[in-house]
This record gives C-alpha cells, sequence and structure tokens, in this order.
C-alpha cells in the first residue's frame, strides 16, 4: 500500500500513470468507432449534417483555444507589469475590472455575445460562415479566458518568490524577455497545455448548450438556420429532440435498446459527441495534471 | 488589526467596489436604453403630421401614390428627400408590427413595478435552488473525493482491471471448476464498471441531454428535478470532487503526514479494521478519525477547498441557468432573462444579470467570510 499518495504498482496503478494518453486513445478510438457505425447505418444527409457539426465545433474549440492563450498571456503580463508599476490606480481599475468579469457566470456572457451576433445577421453585417464561428470562439474566449490569466499570474508570482528571476535581472535580462520566454514559454508550457485542454473542453460545453437554449428561441428574425450548424444546434434539431427523447423508452421497454442504435442514430450521435467529449477531455486534463504533477 | 483582518477587509472592499461598478454600469445602461426606446417609439416630428392625419391610410396603395404625387407638387424638384420621407413612413409603421412592443403583446414594458416584483419572486425561487444545489454539492463533492482517495490508498484495482485479471484467470486454466469459481468475480467487476461508465456519462451530460432523455416518464418542471440535475448534470459534480481529490492527494504527499506516522498515528486505510478507516466515516467524519492520520490530511484539504467554492458557485450557476433556459421552464428566472433578450427589454434582462452577478459576489463574500474565520481558528 502506498503512503507517500503515490499509486500501488497495480494495472490501475500503471494506468493512472498514463491516464491522460489512454484517455486520449479512447477518446479517438470511441470517435473513430462512432463514425464507422454512422456510416454503415446512419443515413447519407444526417450524416453530412453530423460529421459538419462536428468539424465546425471543433474548429471553433480550437479557436477559442487560441485566441484565449492570446489574449490571456497578453492581459495576464499587462496586469502584472501594471501591479508593479507606478500606475496604482490604473492596476486597481483593471483588477477590479477582471473580478467584476469573474462574478459573470460564464453562460451569461456567451449569451450577451450570441444576442450581439444574431442583432449583427439581422442587420446582415455580418454574413460569412466563417466569420461567424470566428464570432463565437471570440465571445467563449472572453468567456473562459480569466482562466488563462489566473494561470499566467500564478505563474509569475511563483517564480517571482525564487531567486530565479533576481538573478536573471542581474545578468542583464530585460523582465519582458524573463516573464514570456523564461517563465511563461520556457517554465510554464505544461501548465499553460493543461489549461488549453480544460479550456477546450469547456468551450464545447458552452458552444453545445448556448446552441441548444438557442433552439427555445433567442430570436424570431435570426433563427438556427443562419447560425452555423454545430454539435448543439444538431441536438436542437426536432429529429436529434426526438431521438433523444426516445431514450426513456428503454425504461419501460429494456428490449427497446437494440434498436435505440439503429434508429435513433442521429441524436444519440450528437449526444455521444458531446458527452463523451467532456468525459474525455476532463480526465486528459486531469490525467496530465497529475501525471506532470501540475498543482 | 491582525493581518488577516486586513486581507478580509481588503477583500470586502474590493467586492463592494465591484457592486458598485457593475451597479453604475447597469444603471447607465438601463437610462440609455430607456431614451433610445423613447426615441424610438416616438415617431419623427417631420413625419408625425403625416402619421396623424386621418385622411390618408397609408397601407392602402392608393391613398400611398396620391400621397407620393401631392408631395411632388408640393416640394417640386426634391424627390429624393420625398422618397426618404415616404421611406421613413413605412419604416415607422413596420416598427409597430414587428417592433418589440408587438412581440410583447399585453405584457407590462420595461422595468415597472410590477415587472420588479414578479422577478423579485423568481429570484428567490433561483436563490433557494442554488443554495440547495451549493450545500449538497459540498458535501457530496467531499465524500465522493474522500471515497476515492481512500480506495487508492487500499491499492485496489479498478473494476475493468479486476474484470480483466479474473478473465485472465479463466483463460489460463479453463475448466468448468475455475468457470464457477471465476464467474461471479467476472459479472460482478464488469457489471460494475459498466455502471461505473454509465454514471460518468451521466455526470458529464449536459442536464439538457438527461432532462429530454427523461422528459416522457418524469415531470421535469418540478424544482426536486431541477435541483437533482443541478447536482448531477453538466459535470458539476465530478469537477468539484476531482478538486477535493487533488487536494487529499496533495496534503497526504507533504512531510507532516510521515511525521505523524513515525509519532504513532494510524495510517492503515482498510475498511472497519481498528487502526483503519470506519466507513461510517464515509457520512461523518468528526470522531471518527481522531487518532488517524487522515484526520489532519482531510483537516488541512477542507480548509483549502474553501477558497475553491467561488470558482464552483460560478460554474454551478452557469449550469442552473442552461437548466433553466433549456428547459423552457417558464417562470423561472433565466427562461424570463431569454424572454427578455428576445423582446429586447434590455433593461429587464439586464436587471436579471445584475441579480445573478449579485448572487456570485454574494456567495463570494460568503466564502471569504468563511475562510478568514476558519484561518483564525487554525492561527495560519
Amino acid at each position: 500500500m502506498a503512503t507517500d499518495g503515490s499509486v500501488s504498482p497495480t494495472v490501475s496503478g500503471k494506468y493512472y500513470r498514463h491516464k491522460d494518453i489512454v484517455w486520449l486513445t479512447a477518446w479517438i478510438a470511441g470517435m473513430l468507432l462512432l463514425w464507422i457505425w454512422d456510416a454503415l447505418f446512419l443515413n447519407k444527409p444526417a450524416l453530412v449534417r453530423l460529421q459538419t457539426a462536428l468539424v465546425n465545433s471543433a474548429f471553433t474549440g480550437i479557436m477559442v483555444v487560441v485566441l484565449s492563450l492570446l489574449l490571456g498571456w497578453v492581459a495576464g503580463v499587462v496586469l502584472h507589469l501594471l501591479g508593479r508599476s507606478q500606475w496604482k490606480k490604473t492596476f486597481a481599475l483593471a483588477t477590479l475590472s477582471v473580478n467584476a468579469l469573474r462574478s459573470i457566470p460564464q453562460i451569461i456572457v456567451v449569451l450577451i455575445g450570441y444576442a450581439v451576433l444574431t442583432a449583427l445577421l439581422h442587420e446582415e453585417i455580418i454574413r460569412s460562415m466563417f466569420v461567424q464561428l470566428l464570432w463565437i470562439a471570440g465571445v467563449i474566449a472572453l468567456a473562459v479566458v480569466l482562466e488563462v490569466v489566473d494561470t499566467v499570474n500564478e505563474r509569475i508570482e511563483y517564480f517571482r518568490t525564487l531567486d530565479f528571476v533576481d538573478a536573471m535581472l542581474c545578468c542583464g535580462i530585460s523582465e519582458s524577455r524573463i516573464i514570456n520566454v523564461e517563465i511563461l514559454w520556457k517554465n510554464s508550457r505544461s501548465h499553460l497545455l493543461h489549461k488549453m485542454i480544460a479550456i477546450f473542453g469547456i468551450s464545447i460545453f458552452l458552444q453545445s448548450s448556448i446552441d441548444f437554449i438557442i433552439s427555445v428561441g433567442l430570436s424570431t428574425d435570426v433563427s438556427l438556420s443562419n447560425l452555423p450548424l454545430t454539435l448543439g444546434s444538431l441536438l436542437a434539431t426536432l429529429d436529434s429532440k426526438q431521438d433523444i427523447l426516445a431514450i426513456s423508452n428503454i425504461l419501460s421497454n429494456p428490449g427497446y435498446l437494440p434498436r435505440l442504435f439503429i434508429t435513433h442514430l442521429q441524436g444519440l450521435s450528437v449526444a455521444f459527441c458531446i458527452v463523451f467529449t467532456l468525459l474525455c477531455m476532463f480526465n486528459i486534463a486531469n490525467g496530465f495534471q497529475r501525471r506532470l504533477r501540475l498543482t | 488589526m491582525s493581518g488577516s483582518q486586513r486581507d478580509l477587509q481588503l477583500k470586502l472592499k474590493s467586492h463592494a467596489a465591484g457592486i458598485l461598478l457593475m451597479g453604475a454600469i447597469f444603471i447607465v445602461v438601463v437610462i440609455a436604453i430607456e431614451q433610445r426606446r423613447d426615441e424610438a417609439e416616438d415617431a419623427d416630428p417631420r413625419i408625425q403630421a403625416y402619421i396623424d392625419a386621418r385622411d390618408i391610410d397609408f397601407a392602402n396603395p392608393v391613398d400611398r401614390m396620391l400621397f407620393r404625387e401631392t408631395l411632388d407638387l408640393f416640394y417640386p424638384g426634391q424627390t429624393k428627400k420625398n422618397d426618404t420621407l415616404l421611406r421613413s413612413i413605412d419604416d415607422f409603421r413596420q416598427r409597430g408590427f414587428r417592433g418589440p412592443a408587438s412581440r410583447t403583446a399585453n405584457l407590462p414594458r420595461g422595468l415597472t413595478w410590477t415587472v420588479t416584483g414578479k422577478l423579485m419572486g423568481m429570484y428567490v425561487q433561483f436563490l433557494v435552488v442554488y443554495g440547495v444545489v451549493l450545500c449538497i454539492l459540498y458535501f457530496a463533492s467531499q465524500r465522493i473525493a474522500i471515497y476515492r482517495f481512500v480506495k487508492m490508498k487500499q491499492g485496489r484495482e479498478s473494476y475493468l482491471a479486476e474484470s480483466v485479471a479474473s478473465l485472465r484467470k479463466f483463460f489460463e486454466n479453463v475448466s468448468t471448476q475455475t468457470l464457477k469459481k471465476e464467474l461471479p468475480t467476472l459479472a460482478s467487476s464488469f457489471g460494475r464498471a459498466i455502471l461505473k461508465g454509465a454514471i460518468l456519462l451521466i455526470c458529464f451530460s449536459p442536464a439538457y441531454v438527461i432532462a429530454y432523455s427523461l422528459k416522457t416518464t418524469l415531470d421535469t418542471s418540478s424544482l426536486v428535478f431541477m435541483i437533482i440535475l443541478g447536482v448531477v448534470s453538466n459535470g458539476v459534480l465530478m469537477h468539484t470532487s476531482n478538486r477535493f481529490f487533488t487536494l487529499l492527494l496533495t496534503e497526504s504527499r507533504k512531510g507532516y503526514v510521515q511525521t505523524a506516522i513515525v509519532k504513532g498515528l494510524f495510517s492503515s486505510y482498510a475498511w472497519d479494521t481498528s487502526n483503519g478507516i470506519p466507513k461510517r466515516s464515509m457520512w461523518r467524519t468528526r470522531g471518527l478519525l481522531s487518532s488517524h492520520v487522515f484526520q489532519h490530511i482531510l483537516s488541512n484539504a477542507r480548509f483549502q477547498f474553501i477558497p475553491t467554492l467561488k470558482e464552483h458557485a460560478s460554474f454551478l450557476i452557469t449550469g442552473l441557468v442552461i437548466i433553466e433556459m433549456a428547459l423552457n421552464i417558464q417562470g423561472h428566472l433565466c427562461y424570463e432573462l431569454l424572454q427578455q433578450i428576445l423582446f429586447r427589454q434590455s433593461d429587464v434582462a439586464g436587471a436579471i444579470v445584475f441579480g445573478i452577478f449579485l448572487v456570485v459576489k454574494g456567495t463570494e463574500i460568503g466564502v471569504d467570510v468563511w475562510y478568514d474565520r476558519e484561518r483564525r481558528k487554525y492561527g495560519y
């Protein structure tokens, strides 16, 4: 039995040591299996819709990761430098604004962003699908950026407590190089990568949820058909909703279970994509954190 | 004044400033929207006279044509200006049919006392649900983390690994006797692995997926269902319990644990043995682990867990907002928020957002005060 917190050398122990890799493999394998199953049993138009939705959602998720990393890095460094500068009032105001934004639930920020997007679509200011996806990614990035800002600040503050920074300053290296290159790039990549994995999961969750919510009716002028197809919006279609509703049939009639995977495939596939991705991202981030002991 | 009290005061001041800042933004937005709405609802003075004219029916094409020709007669050579005037009249009339006022029909418009009273009722209901879910989450996440931690310390295999081992044993010695011996173990561990997988999938399902899959068999609009969904769905429970588990793990690696074991504190994690962990401690830890090193690990992890409740609270509210909006439950605060955004009643929507902001801020203040009290108790 392990007493130092490390796991014992059992099969599970070996699994825990490479949990992130195991779950990454499981995610890829799960999605591949789903695609093969859908290619065999799902009708062609629905399969095309599912593929488009998956690609759009993944693209948005990746864009959220990139945008939040850029925005969070810059904001974190600027906040840190402001805190050490003479501009105390500016720093106080910036911290106040950041804390106020932190207290607004992420979904509300995204909802407001979508409300603006529907207004822009209605006014025909935004037309291109690519720009719409970028807008969505930007809004979600704004909602989750504080997670990156916190990580950046934590890392800088941690290195500030060591002799590391002072020694480098004595060597004549500029403060901005120490922060951006030595601390964040060379010594915090794994922390940031861990945050990015978590953010990818959050972005899929927020995007799917908001697209589903819009199906309740954010605008009568701009319906889901005007917005890019994503996993959330595909789940919100009548077909998918009926497929999900059919799940409760197995509670009263367990024999219905096999039919579920053949006749209600669109809704089930979309729901599986969302839920399985969330589960895998959580475990990948978790395993990565534990493997590299990023506490 | 001690350092911790000064810290708390600073935090409280920061919270108060944040509330004031958001309050000021909210008031400015409401005033700006009210002004815009008044301007939008009042016709341009240049067209008001024509709109009020009794003899012209702008819905009638003949009247419209006559009006256009009359304009050309009175203002010759100003074709563009006359066209613009007619377009402005059309726009104003269209706003009457398509604007937010037409959609809200007989509903009271703007942030009136009636609307505020109605919102307050919904707000109280939201607060109750939120409070109950937060308490359950705080309790349940710790229990799950403790169970995971003890199980890990016991060095037990996962259910899937157990079933693989049992299958391997059977194939190493294929006989009816081995089958009889291994089949119950295999069935039990494989069944548990499937159940665990299903529970994990449910815990990571967004609320609307669970709710829609049960909609035909359960009343998904009841408060009890909302509370259960708030705890179980959206991955909230798993994230929170994982955070506590990580804190337990980090604490268990610290030097004082080894010192305590050397000093003679119990360190076995076997269930219900004299020097182990009583199973009852899964539900109530007070007084049950006094001579065990785990008591110290648990106390320190619990102390560090308090400030993390702030971020969990914000994520929990996100989950509750999604539940109320996606399930289309009328009479709930967040469904109302969605409706108000739909009807472009930005002042009412802003008031709801500000209300939700206050819930998060209230939680943050409560957590800061609690953390400060605990800090003083432990002498940090």
